[in-house]
């Protein structure tokens, strides 16, 4: 089930049950390093979220999410927001269960540009390129592939450092207990600016009361090196301290593929089978499809390509 | 004793007081490395069948006797290094979000014995075998 939240805030109703700890859990077995709760509800404020210095994510709201009682389900559905005036995502959020995760390889998603998007490539950036198209659900959780309600343009360190560890909790749990999970990712934007300052995820195992799972994060959308003027997506390297004169390429042609030499297949590259090409025989390339076979390369038959 | 851990790509353990994963293929794996009774926390019941031969303890390390077998899901260990004869490591090769890692340095230790197996949601699981 899809709905779209025409309105959403994240000042949400003070539940009247205090703060009493992990539900679920014995006193002797509460967590020592955080403070849990019940749901209480509550308002961010980005005013709470320390600079970055070395975290990719930092816990906000004593890693207890804003929700409250009367926004939990057991019910599957995923929600996104219509693009802004400036063409900005909003909140998704979704209770997510095991009928709505994907049943296939994900697809491309290139077409897709989102507010502030440019592509430029550093050699200090895993995979060389900065910005992701990330999406704000994860498309392990609800199959959500080139939505453009759901991508935003997030850094290489956001997306895989920031926000795929708590997707990757969120799945298992999901995927081994077949409860479900309240799961909100909010982009942050200062003022007018296209590239979002972070994400602020929340996530809540439903049938056991927070017990499987329960965190509030606020993840970076930095890259380590890199500075970024996020009122357009421009770059440059810190240590040169000068914005780059131009993007350093213009938008490539094409799909990104990582191609195995040795192999000669061709994969996306998320594909889980790309993660797994040895350095010697990886090769990143964009451009089409025909090409590619053209070039003696068959498809991945697992992402199908 | 024989101390079980499951592990992310950084040796992280929980965040915010909760498992970061969890398989029913590693759990199975662990019933079989125990032989007998496994000792776990309270916590750590529901990843084990009903009918599981299970010693619930809330000092697992502690009360887990010198021949014995446990599951530990919360460091820190280190305390409890000298009684550890052999570290069985089931690791997720993936990263999950970390505040509490494992706390004993296994380039202290000797790897004995490393196999991988698929998991029902992990697609590969690997199982270290270490000893001091």
């Amino acid at each position: 089930m899809k709905q779209t939240l025409m309105t959403w805030m994240l000042t949400a109703l003070v539940a009247a049950m205090p703060l009493t700890g992990c539900a679920g859990l014995p006193a002797a077995d509460q967590p020592q390093q955080t403070v849990s709760g019940d749901l209480v509800g509550g308002t961010f404020s980005a005013e709470e979220v320390p600079a970055y210095t070395d975290e990719a994510y930092v816990a906000v709201h004593d890693n207890v999410p804003y929700f409250t009682e009367g926004d939990l389900t057991t019910d599957s559905y995923e929600s996104y927001s219509p693009l802004d005036a400036l063409g900005r995502c909003g909140v998704a959020m979704a209770s997510v269960g095991q009928d709505i995760m994907p049943t296939e390889d994900r697809g491309s998603i290139s077409q897709v540009k989102p507010s502030g998007w440019q592509t430029v490539k550093y050699d200090i950036v895993d995979g060389k390129y900065l910005y992701n198209r990330c999406h704000l659900l994860g498309y392990q959780l609800t199959g959500e592939n080139a939505n453009e309600e759901n991508l935003i343009t997030g850094t290489r360190y956001l997306n895989i450092e920031g926000m795929l560890p708590f997707e990757n909790m969120v799945a298992d749990y999901v995927q081994e207990t077949d409860n479900h999970v309240l799961y909100r990712v909010t982009p942050v934007f200062t003022d007018t600016n296209l590239v979002a300052d972070g994400v602020l995820m929340e996530g809540w195992s439903v049938e056991d009361g927070g017990e499987g799972v329960c965190f509030c994060v606020y993840a970076y959308n930095v890259q380590p090196g890199i500075t970024i003027n996020y009122a357009t997506g421009d770059s440059w390297l810190s240590e040169e301290g000068t914005p780059a004169e131009e993007p350093a390429e213009e938008e490539p042609q094409g799909t990104a593929y990582v191609l195995n030499t040795n192999s000669m297949k061709f994969h996306y590259p998320d594909c889980s089978s790309a993660e797994d090409i040895s350095p010697e025989n990886r090769q990143e390339y964009t451009g089409t499809r025909e090409d590619l076979v053209a070039q003696g390369y068959s498809p991945c038959g697992r992402c199908k390509p | 004793m024989t101390v079980l851990v499951c592990l992310d790509d950084k040796n992280g353990m929980q965040f915010n007081g909760r498992r970061q994963s969890r398989d029913r293929v590693v759990s199975a794996h662990m019933l079989e490395d125990s032989g007998g009774v496994l000792y776990v926390s309270p916590r750590s019941v529901p990843l084990f069948p009903p009918e599981t031969a299970l010693a619930v303890t809330e000092n697992v390390l502690e009360d887990t006797p010198e021949d014995g077998v446990c599951f530990v899901e919360t460091p820190p260990l280190g305390p409890a290094a000298p009684r550890i004869h052999r570290l069985i490591v089931y690791r997720w090769n993936r990263v999950y979000p970390t505040d509490a890692a494992l706390d004993l340095q296994l380039d202290h230790w000797t790897l004995r014995e490393r196999t991988e197996f698929p998991g029902s949601s992990h697609p590969k699981i690997t199982r270290e075998v270490y000893e001091p």
